[in-house]
């Protein structure tokens, strides 16, 4: 079987792999973008609704006009694209990696000097979630009722009940609506929303579909087809309280209750993950502790806004085609339990003086929250925020010296709220 | 005094009047009434004697709560009117299809009928795969002796099936010094009576399987345990009975029959009235309703449900076959041979079952308490077991007996029905053999009536879908280029490419829906449960097919995933 | 917390023109409404526009011929009364794309009245399949 030889390799098509590829195209690699579906865009392709590129490109684009913004600069690259491919192996040799990659046309091998991880999440299931029942159509994801909605034309329901308020699931009860599907409301476990404030407002709000918070879907009711859900109110620990059930007819229970990035090939080779992201621990080129693999984009972390996923793809896209190579002298970056997470990882100490760009999800609802980073003792940076969501990420610039940054002790990130003055 | 006053006082001290017992013809009945139906089971087990009768039949109503009727299919039609097949097999479980197979070995014609849209609906997709060495039967059990004649042909049949079938062989546990102690006598019990076995001391069983509980001492191997796809096999069976010229009719479901002089002369389904010369009852849990229309009703099935949780892959990796600890629910109770924890074919770990006696015999719901019932149950052979690898969890319901054994014979009066009923663990092991035997009782019966000779065109060979992620790369490769759908991925999960999928919706047992492609060739049955591939394979199933993609079922008609075109439901 | 209404008393309003969210407290007073809480200058503006005349843009599909793509996803080219979304979206249910359209291609003009055209915001009919 022959063998093809790139300098950088990106799994995946979506946001992230698009930035990753034509960065490192840019940078001279010899580039290999691959992708299972049939066209690049990932899930951008099914997300019709606008809000897209308003970091990035200041305007309002819908998913495919974003995703489109990268799409055309294809013809114009030297990046090798492949559509309907699959990676189902990859062997390390050395720092290189071997991918055994399925086409139409047949198998083909690749060996890479970088490979770059953009393969994007999976929707959790309700099965993940412990709901109950009979195994009966009309359980979909969000995602999966918006493919079936947007890419194919046709509606999973005419009357259904959302459970989760993650952002997917709250622009898919617009759309329902649009569609002229009944949404009976939207049921969220924990006390407040999971999606973006905004989602919340546009897209419930401006429909009137209510939203009740602290309940949960423990059963669903149907023989072939769903009939109906069993809704139940929640104590502070998400369990269930007996007593407060009621039965809501229904064709349809959509789920949005969290996304998990997609790991397990890069888990194949042994790329060490965050339990807390669930993604690679990263540095801030996001190489992850394999030497020339990186990962990027909702394989990293799960991000609400598409413009710092593609900020993500571009920082691996260039650190993966950059050829030096020197010692990475790490530095790890930890938070407490009031950070949800943190990323990245790990800094390189060996760098010049520069801005260090962080992401990060407080634990839970702040107003007027201080985060500090502290090292060994010594406070090197704060800033304080008026409101801090955990649905809502934060990006987070720092300037920090080398100086700084000596020694073997970890940067700990920490958030407190004070007191309002 | 004689067996039935006594068990009528001790059913009087237990239920004051309200059951009573009577024997007719060697059956024991009983009859009262009862509100609770652990209390119809219990009634049940405390009078039956499989030595004085030659079956239980419990009619004591249950007022407690309403017995749902049998799902029926949706069709109506006539296709079937007028059918006159020499043997009519009805279900289209294991039994049913293995039955049909080896029935088409004699120059006979045979009609399946399944009254669910696809083979291997009920029970035999619903448990967890394990071909059993036998570990916890008795000796002059009917089932025993057809677990041990059963797990002996399971190499052959699935070779000649062309199913995978893996005797990975199954482990039981022992904690303490004293347990390790009654293990190694075991051994010596088993060594005299079988199956095999190997006493394993600690070190050497921790060097086999090092993920599982330190606590535990010792463990016994059975090396003739083995696992296999349960659905994978019953529609094996069923191509190949369909190769060799048996009818399968799907969504039929049998309703009533006419008997006349201890023979069965017609038997009425919702697609017409069938008139077969010899009737095969491997109905499953409705053997007895099925054994009452044919006049010939001398069991009862109490149902019995367990649910199964099944764990991701990545989690499946802590060990490499089954097994399963002494003294847990499963291994204790001599009905339930429960896997405990077993490495399936298809390398997911599942957890299960539990047992639930139920009335309600299609009930497959699953319910929290019974998942972690049996997660707290199996900590104990693996204490690292987490409930937050499950992908997903099913339910099934077991047909059992009172005599808690299996029912294979002629009928008691009327004569022209052969039973295999009362099937439950270890039905899936002893199926090849039942399925021998009732095929000869058939022809015996039929041979009452003219010669049956043997069918000189039997071919025994069917070759399954090609599972071409299972090939070598230089094959796999040359597949692909032969036929490029095979280098299609659909499933990322499970790695299916389109033309495994095609493939599976153009074998002789139709299939058109989501369930029916995810069973034969797994796309959906992965981490993400189809949230990726599921719109692919409905389009697959509608291109290939001809159908729109709103009359595409998930799993049975009236389960449509789509409600309709957008823009064209507006109100 | 619902947006609409007509009280004098400080409403809070979800900022939805970008991800900030802010929440923004508006009065409405003799010489106009008064706004705080928002970052930046078009949060001012559509607060204001929110207790007079709320806007929206409405994202969603119309169908074509093609079989490899039913549907193709469009636009408001700008934004519309919000209580016309429902009546433009029932609107859209009557246009069927017979031609390979792009990304800008007009689909529908002026719309139910609103002065406003429907675009298409996708390439997908460009790829043939």
């Amino acid at each position: 079987m022959e063998e093809l030889q790139f300098d950088v390799t990106v799994i995946g098509a979506g946001p992230a792999g698009l930035a990753a590829s034509l960065t490192a195209d840019k940078a001279g690699a010899k580039t290999l973008l691959i992708e299972r579906e049939t066209r690049p865009g990932g899930i951008l392709k099914q997300c019709i609704h606008d809000g897209f590129g308003l970091v990035r490109f200041g305007e309002k684009l819908s998913g495919p006009e974003y995703a489109a913004r990268f799409i055309d600069r294809l013809p114009n690259s030297d990046v090798t694209v492949w559509t309907l491919s699959f990676v189902s192996a990859i062997q390390r040799e050395q720092d290189d990696s071997i991918l055994t990659v399925i086409t139409r046309e047949g198998i083909r091998r690749i060996r890479t000097h970088a490979l770059i991880f953009a393969t994007g999440c999976r929707e959790r299931t309700s099965r993940q979630i412990g709901v109950h029942g009979r195994h009966c159509a009309g359980v979909f994801t969000a995602g999966t009722a918006q493919y079936y909605t947007n890419i194919l034309g046709e509606l999973p329901t005419k009357r259904c009940v959302i459970l989760g308020s993650g952002d997917i699931g709250l622009i898919m009860a617009r759309r329902l609506t649009l569609e002229g599907a009944q949404v009976v409301g939207v049921y969220e476990a924990k006390p407040t929303p999971s999606g973006l404030t905004r989602n919340v407002s546009q897209c419930l709000w401006d429909f009137e579909i209510p939203l009740h918070t602290s309940k949960t879907v423990t059963r669903v009711f149907g023989d072939a087809r769903l009939t109906a859900v069993e809704i139940a109110s929640v104590d502070p620990c998400m369990c269930p309280i007996a007593g407060t059930e009621e039965i809501i007819p229904c064709d349809a229970l959509i789920l949005s209750v969290g996304l998990i990035p997609e790991n397990e090939l890069a888990e194949s080779i042994g790329v060490p993950l965050d339990s807390k992201t669930k993604g690679a621990v990263v540095d801030e080129r996001n190489e992850t502790l394999l030497r020339g693999v990186f990962a990027c984009g909702n394989a990293l972390h799960v991000n609400d806004l598409v413009d710092y996923v593609s900020e993500s793809g571009e920082i691996a896209g260039a650190a993966a085609a950059s050829k030096e190579k020197k010692c990475r002298g790490l530095v790890p970056v930890e938070c407490d339990q009031s950070l949800l997470y943190i990323v990245p990882q790990r800094i390189s100490r060996n760098a010049e003086m520069q801005e260090r760009v962080f992401f990060f999800r407080s634990a839970k609802d702040m107003d007027n929250a201080m985060l500090t980073i502290t090292k060994g003792g010594n406070l090197l940076f704060s800033k304080r925020f008026s409101h801090l969501r955990p649905p809502e990420m934060e990006r987070l610039p720092v300037l920090l010296t080398p100086e700084q940054l000596f020694g073997n002790e970890p940067l700990r990130f920490h958030l407190e709220e004070l007191d309002h003055e | 005094m004689s067996y039935c006053k006594r068990i009528n006082q001790t059913l009087f001290a237990r239920f004051g009047g309200r059951v009573t017992a009577r024997e007719q013809d060697r059956v024991l009945y009983l009859e009262g009434e009862l509100d609770r139906w652990d209390d119809v089971v219990a009634a049940g087990l405390l009078a039956v004697n499989h030595k004085k009768y030659d079956g239980l039949v419990n009619d004591i109503r249950f007022t407690g709560g309403e017995i749902p009727p049998m799902r029926l299919p949706k069709v109506t039609d006539t296709v079937l009117d007028g059918a006159a097949p020499d043997v009519l097999v009805i279900g289209g479980g294991i039994v049913g299809c293995a039955i049909a197979r080896e029935c088409a070995k004699y120059d006979v014609r045979i009609l399946l009928v399944e009254k669910e849209h696809d083979i291997a609906m009920q029970t035999t997709s619903r448990n967890d795969g394990m071909v059993h060495p036998g570990v916890d039967l008795i000796p002059g059990q009917v089932k025993r002796h057809y677990n041990r004649r059963g797990n002996r042909m399971y190499d052959e049949i699935c070779k000649q099936l062309d199913v995978p079938f893996r005797r990975s062989g199954q482990y039981i546990c022992f904690r303490g010094k004293k347990l390790a102690f009654a293990a190694f006598f075991g051994q010596l019990y088993y060594k005299l009576i079988g199956p095999r076995v190997t006493y394993l001391r600690k070190k050497a069983f921790f060097q086999r399987e090092p993920n599982m509980n330190p606590a535990i001492s010792a463990a016994l191997f059975f090396p003739d345990a083995g696992v296999v796809s349960p659905y994978g096999l019953a529609i094996a069976y069923a191509e190949n009975a369909a190769d060799n010229g048996v009818q399968v009719s799907l969504d039929t479901a049998v309703l009533n029959m006419t008997v006349s002089e201890g023979v069965i002369t017609s038997v009425r389904t919702n697609r017409g009235t069938i008139y077969p010369k010899v009737v095969i009852n491997a109905a499953g849990v409705f053997a007895e309703e099925i054994a009452k229309l044919a006049q010939d009703r001398f069991f009862s099935i109490h149902p019995r449900k367990g649910t199964n949780t099944i764990l991701d892959h990545k989690a499946s990796k802590r060990m490499h076959t089954i097994v399963s600890s002494f003294g847990t629910s499963s291994t204790k109770k001599r009905h339930t041979k429960g896997g405990g924890l077993v490495k399936t074919i298809d390398d997911n770990t599942l957890v299960g079952p539990d047992a639930v006696e139920t009335y309600q015999k299609e009930d497959f719901t699953t319910a929290p308490e019974n998942v972690a019932f049996v997660f707290d149950a199996q900590r104990k052979t693996d204490t690292a077991l987490n409930i937050r690898d499950a992908i997903t969890y099913f339910s099934g319901v077991r047909a059992a007996t009172y005599e808690e054994d299996f029912v294979i014979r002629k009928g008691k009066w009327t004569k022209n029905i052969v039973h295999a009923a009362g099937i439950q663990s270890p039905g899936l092991t002893a199926a090849p053999a039942i399925a021998v035997d009732v095929s000869r009782m058939a022809a015996e019966l039929l041979s009452k009536s003219r010669i049956v000779r043997s069918n000189e065109s039997f071919n025994p060979i069917r070759t399954g879908v090609i599972r071409a992620s299972e090939l070598d790369l230089p094959a796999r490769d040359a597949l692909i280029r032969e036929n490029p759908d095979y280098g299609e991925i659909v499933c990322r999960c499970e790695e299916i490419s389109r033309g495994e999928i095609k493939d599976a919706l153009h074998r002789s047992i139709p299939c058109d829906t989501i369930d029916g492609v995810k069973r034969r060739v797994r796309p959906g049955m992965g981490r993400c449960q189809g949230g990726f591939c599921g719109p692919l394979v409905l389009q697959i199933i509608a291109e290939e097919t001809g159908k729109e993609l709103q009359q595409i079922d998930k799993s049975a008609p009236g389960g449509e995933l789509l409600m309709g075109a957008i823009k064209e439901v507006m109100p | 917390m619902n947006d609409n209404g007509n009280t004098n008393q400080a409403k809070e309003i979800i900022c939805i023109v970008c991800p900030n969210g802010c929440r923004i407290s508006c009065t409405k007073a003799a010489d106009g409404i008064h706004c705080s809480g928002q970052k930046c200058k078009r949060g001012e503006a559509y607060a204001t526009a929110e207790l007079t005349h709320p806007m929206r843009t409405l994202t969603t599909s119309v169908r074509t011929i093609f079989p490899d793509s039913p549907v193709v996803s469009v636009r408001t080219a700008g934004e519309i009364d919000k209580s016309k979304l429902m009546d433009v979206s029932k609107a859209l249910g009557k246009v069927l794309v017979k031609t390979r359209i792009h990304t800008g291609d007009v689909v529908a003009e002026n719309i139910c009245g609103t002065g406003v055209n429907v675009i298409c915001t996708s390439d997908r009919l460009m790829h043939q399949q």
